[in-house]
C-alpha cells in the first residue's frame, strides 16, 4: 500500500496526460463524426442510385471491419505504399492518423443511425406538411427534425459511452492515450515498472466520464419525453 | 353558381395498374360532395391528386376557372409553383398525422406562420402577423370546441379531439375546397360523432367540401352531391336522394345492399 | 487478436513492400528531411526520462551523437514494440533504438548495425530458492513465466522446460512474486534494474544465464544508415565518447569493443 502512495505521484500525472489525450481525441471525433454521419446518411437515402451504392458499401465495409485495422491502415499506408509517411512520426501526426480513423469509422455508424431515425418518421408527417403549403426544407427543420433526434438519442447514447473506450485502441498506433499511460507502468516507465494498478485505475477515468455522460443524455432524454 | 372545381379526365396508373380511369366531375362553391365506394375504387388516389401528393398522368384540374394542373405541362412546374397550387386544398387524413412536438394551437398556427415568412411587409409587421395568426387559430379551436385544449400535446388528446385539431389546421389556410379522406376511420366508434357534428357546422357555413367516407348515413345527410366510385371510374352520381334511394347502376345497388346489411 | 493483427499486417507490408520499387539512399532521405526519428521504449538504461522530462539512457545519448554527426536533428517516439518492423517500413520512424535484441526475426526483417552491448537472459526466481537452481538441469521441474515472443521465450522452449508466456517482462516478474510461476527469464539489464534490493520486487533474485546475447539498432531493409552507424560507432569508440556515455549510465561493462 505505501509503495502505491509513493508511486502514486508519479503515475496520476502520467494517467492524467493520458485522458486528456483519450478526452481530445473523444471530443474531435464526436464534432467531426456527428456532421459527417449527416452527410453520409443523406448519401443513402440519395436517388441518385449509383451514389447510394457507392455510399451503402463504403459504410458496410467501415462498419464491417475492425476499428484497429482501419487505424492501422490509415496510419501505415502512405509510408509503406506511397513511400510518403503523410502523418510523421511524432505524437500530432498520430493523433491526426487516428483522427481521421476515428471520425469517418464513427461517421459510418452514426449515418444508420440518422437514416433509421429519418426512415421511422411516418410518411404522413411529411405530406400533412405538404398539402400545409410547406417547403421540403420547412419540414425537415419544423417536423421531422426534432422527431428524428428524439428516435435517435438512445441509440446515439450507446454509440458515444462506447467510443468513450473505443479511444482506447488509437494505442495501436503509439498514441499516448490513458490505457498506453496506464500500461506503461507495467513494462517500465519513469522508474516504476511491475506496477499492474494504474493500469485498473483508469477504469476509474472511464467510470467517471461515462457516468457524467449517462447523466447528461439521460437529461437530454427526459427533455425530449414531452411528446410522444 | 359557379363551378369553383372542374376536373377533367384524369387518369393515373401506379406501374401496371390504373388506379383511375378518366375521372371528371365539377362541383359548385359552398357545395358539399360525398364519395363513396369500396376500397381500391381510387377515392383515396383521386383526393390525393388533388393535393398535388400524387400526379395524373393524364387530365386537367381548374379552380376558380383558372387552369391549375395540366398533365402535359406538369412536368416542367417548379416545387415552388406546385406548392402555390396546393394551397386551394386542404386535405384532412385519416390518421389526423398532427405534429407530436407542437400543442394544438401550435399545430394550427404552424402553416400559417412559416406562409407570412414570405410577405413583404413581414419585417415590419412580425408583432403583429403573429397576434393575428394567434387569434385566428384560437377562433379555429373554439369552433372545434377545443378552446380549453390549446396548450395540449397530441398524445394528451383523444382521436376525436385530434381529428378535430386536424380540421382546425387545416382550415387556417382559408382553402378554397376542404378534402377529408376518411374523417372517422380511425376513430373509436364514441368518437366519431364529435368529428362529424364538426362537419355537418362546415357544411352549414357553406364550406366546399369533399368527404370521402363509410359512413353512410352521414354521407347522405350531409352532402348536396354524392359520387359513387367503382374500379377506378365514377359509376354513379348524383343528389343523395337519388343515389342512396334509387340507384341506377347495378354496381351502387350491390355496394349499397352490404352496407344496409352490414 | 492483437497478434494476429500484427501478422496480418507484416504480411501485407511484405507484400506491399514487394509491389513497392526504388532504393533510395535511407542517408539522403534523413538528411534531406533534416531529422532522424528514433522510435523507443522506456527501457531505462537504454532510453528513459530525466525530470526535465527529456529522454536520456545510453541509447539515447548515442542516438543525439550519430545524428548530430549526420547533421540533423533528433526525435524520440515512443512506440508499440510490436509494431516496430511496421513503424519502420510505414516511416513514422528512420530507426529502432532500444536496447533490441539482435534475434534471427529482427535481423531479416531490418538492416541491423553491428553489436555494440551484450545482454543475457536471465533467472529469476524468490531469493530464499537461489541456492538450489545453480545449473540448467536443476531447472528442469520448473514451470516458467516469460514475455511473449521474445528471446526469454525461446530460450525456455528451447529446453523444452513448462512455460506460461505473460504480455510483458514486469508481468513475468509479477508471475514469480505471486507464485504463480517458479520462475521468469527477463533481461539481464532488466532484471539489474527491477529485482533485488531496494526494487519492487525485493524478495525476487536472478542467478544464471541461459544464454548470451547482443544488442544492435535496427533501420529499414537495405538501409545505408546502418553502415553509416557502424562508421561513426567505430570512431566514437576509438576516441573513447562510446565509453564515456556509458559510464554514465553503468553499463560499460556490457559494451562491445568496435
Amino acid at each position: 500500500m505505501d509503495l502505491i502512495r509513493q508511486q502514486m505521484a508519479i503515475v496520476i500525472p502520467a494517467l492524467n496526460a493520458g485522458f486528456l489525450q483519450t478526452m481530445r481525441l473523444f471530443f474531435v471525433t464526436l464534432l467531426g463524426a456527428i456532421p459527417l454521419g449527416l452527410l453520409i446518411a443523406m448519401g443513402s437515402m440519395s436517388k441518385i442510385k449509383p451514389l447510394q451504392m457507392l455510399v451503402k458499401i463504403v459504410v458496410w465495409i467501415v462498419r464491417g471491419s475492425p476499428l484497429m485495422i482501419q487505424l492501422l491502415i490509415i496510419y501505415y499506408f502512405p509510408g509503406l505504399v506511397w513511400k510518403t509517411p503523410i502523418w510523421g512520426g511524432g505524437e500530432g501526426g498520430r493523433f491526426l492518423a487516428a483522427s481521421v480513423a476515428f471520425i469517418f469509422n464513427y461517421a459510418c455508424y452514426f449515418s444508420e443511425i440518422y437514416r433509421g431515425g429519418i426512415q421511422s418518421i411516418p410518411v404522413g408527417q411529411e405530406e400533412a406538411g405538404l398539402v400545409l403549403g410547406m417547403t421540403k426544407r420547412q419540414i425537415f427543420f419544423k417536423v421531422k427534425l426534432l422527431q428524428m433526434i428524439k428516435a435517435i438519442v438512445p441509440p446515439m447514447s450507446n454509440e458515444i459511452i462506447t467510443l468513450v473506450k473505443d479511444t482506447s485502441l488509437s494505442r495501436i498506433i503509439a498514441l499516448q492515450e490513458i490505457i498506453w499511460a496506464g500500461q506503461a507502468f507495467m513494462k517500465g516507465s519513469q522508474g516504476i515498472s511491475g506496477a499492474i494498478w494504474p493500469l485498473f485505475f483508469t477504469a476509474v477515468y472511464y467510470l467517471a466520464c461515462n457516468g457524467i455522460l449517462t447523466v447528461l443524455l439521460g437529461r437530454l432524454e427526459k427533455k425530449l419525453s414531452y411528446f410522444k | 353558381m359557379a363551378a369553383i372545381l372542374e376536373v377533367e379526365h384524369i387518369r393515373k396508373s401506379f406501374g401496371n395498374t390504373e388506379i383511375l380511369k378518366d375521372i371528371s366531375f365539377s362541383m359548385d362553391k359552398g357545395s358539399t360532395l360525398s364519395i363513396i365506394g369500396s376500397s381500391g375504387s381510387g377515392k383515396t388516389t383521386l383526393l390525393r391528386c388533388l393535393n398535388f401528393l400524387e400526379t395524373p398522368d393524364e387530365g386537367i384540374i381548374r379552380v376558380h376557372g383558372e387552369l391549375i394542373f395540366n398533365a402535359q405541362d406538369h412536368a416542367s412546374r417548379s416545387e415552388a409553383e406546385i406548392r402555390k397550387r396546393r394551397l386551394h386544398f386542404g386535405l384532412v387524413f385519416q390518421s389526423f398525422n398532427l405534429f407530436p412536438q407542437y400543442t394544438a394551437l401550435q399545430n394550427v398556427m404552424l402553416a400559417e406562420e412559416l406562409l407570412a415568412r414570405e410577405r413583404a411587409d413581414y419585417k415590419e409587421r412580425r408583432k403583429e402577423l403573429h397576434a393575428e395568426i394567434e387569434n385566428h387559430a384560437k377562433a379555429l379551436l373554439a369552433q372545434m370546441g377545443l378552446s380549453d385544449r390549446e396548450g395540449n400535446y397530441p398524445h394528451q388528446l383523444s382521436g376525436g379531439q385530434c381529428q378535430r385539431v386536424a380540421i382546425a389546421r387545416a382550415l387556417a389556410l382559408n382553402p378554397d375546397i376542404l378534402c377529408f379522406d376518411e374523417p372517422t376511420s380511425a376513430l373509436d366508434p364514441e368518437l366519431t360523432g364529435e368529428v362529424l357534428k364538426v362537419i355537418r357546422e362546415l357544411a352549414m357555413r357553406n364550406t366546399t367540401m369533399i368527404i370521402v367516407t363509410h359512413e353512410m348515413a352521414f354521407a347522405r345527410d350531409v352532402a348536396d352531391t354524392v359520387i359513387f366510385m367503382d374500379d377506378g371510374r365514377i359509376c354513379e352520381q348524383g343528389n343523395p336522394a337519388e343515389v342512396f334511394n334509387n340507384p341506377k347502376e347495378l354496381r351502387t345497388q350491390q355496394f349499397l345492399a352490404r352496407y344496409r346489411e352490414g | 487478436m492483437k497478434k494476429f493483427t500484427v501478422v496480418l499486417m507484416a504480411v501485407l507490408m511484405v507484400l506491399l513492400c514487394l509491389a513497392a520499387h526504388g532504393e533510395e539512399s535511407d542517408l539522403a532521405y534523413v538528411q534531406g528531411k533534416g531529422k532522424l526519428i528514433v522510435g523507443i521504449t522506456d527501457f531505462a538504461p537504454m532510453d528513459y526520462k530525466n525530470e526535465a522530462g527529456e529522454w536520456i539512457g545510453f541509447d539515447a545519448d548515442l542516438a543525439k551523437a550519430f545524428a548530430a554527426k549526420l547533421g540533423v536533428e533528433v526525435e524520440f517516439v515512443e512506440i508499440d514494440w510490436d509494431n516496430k518492423i511496421l513503424e519502420l517500413n510505414g516511416k513514422s520512424i528512420d530507426c529502432v533504438w532500444n536496447g533490441m535484441t539482435l534475434t534471427s526475426e529482427v535481423l531479416s526483417a531490418m538492416e541491423c548495425s553491428k553489436a555494440y552491448a551484450n545482454n543475457a537472459q536471465v533467472v529469476v526466481v524468490p531469493s530464499a530458492k537461489a541456492a538450489e537452481f545453480d545449473s540448467v538441469e536443476s531447472m528442469a521441474a520448473l514451470s516458467f513465466a516469460v514475455e511473449a515472443g521474445s528471446a526469454g521465450a525461446a530460450e525456455v522452449a528451447a529446453l523444452g522446460y513448462a512455460m506460461t508466456e505473460v504480455s510483458s517482462q514486469a508481468a513475468a516478474l509479477m508471475e514469480v512474486s505471486a507464485g504463480t510461476s517458479d520462475a521468469a527469464v527477463i533481461d539481464a539489464l532488466m532484471a539489474a534494474a527491477m529485482v533485488g534490493e531496494g526494487t519492487g520486487y525485493e524478495t525476487l533474485t536472478y542467478t544464471y544465464a541461459l544464454n548470451s546475447e547482443e544488442y544492435g539498432v535496427g533501420f529499414r531493409k537495405g538501409s545505408d544508415l546502418a553502415e553509416a552507424l557502424n562508421n561513426y560507432m567505430a570512431e566514437a569508440y576509438a576516441d573513447g565518447s562510446m565509453m564515456t556515455i556509458a559510464e554514465t549510465y553503468g553499463v560499460q561493462a556490457a559494451i562491445i569493443a568496435q
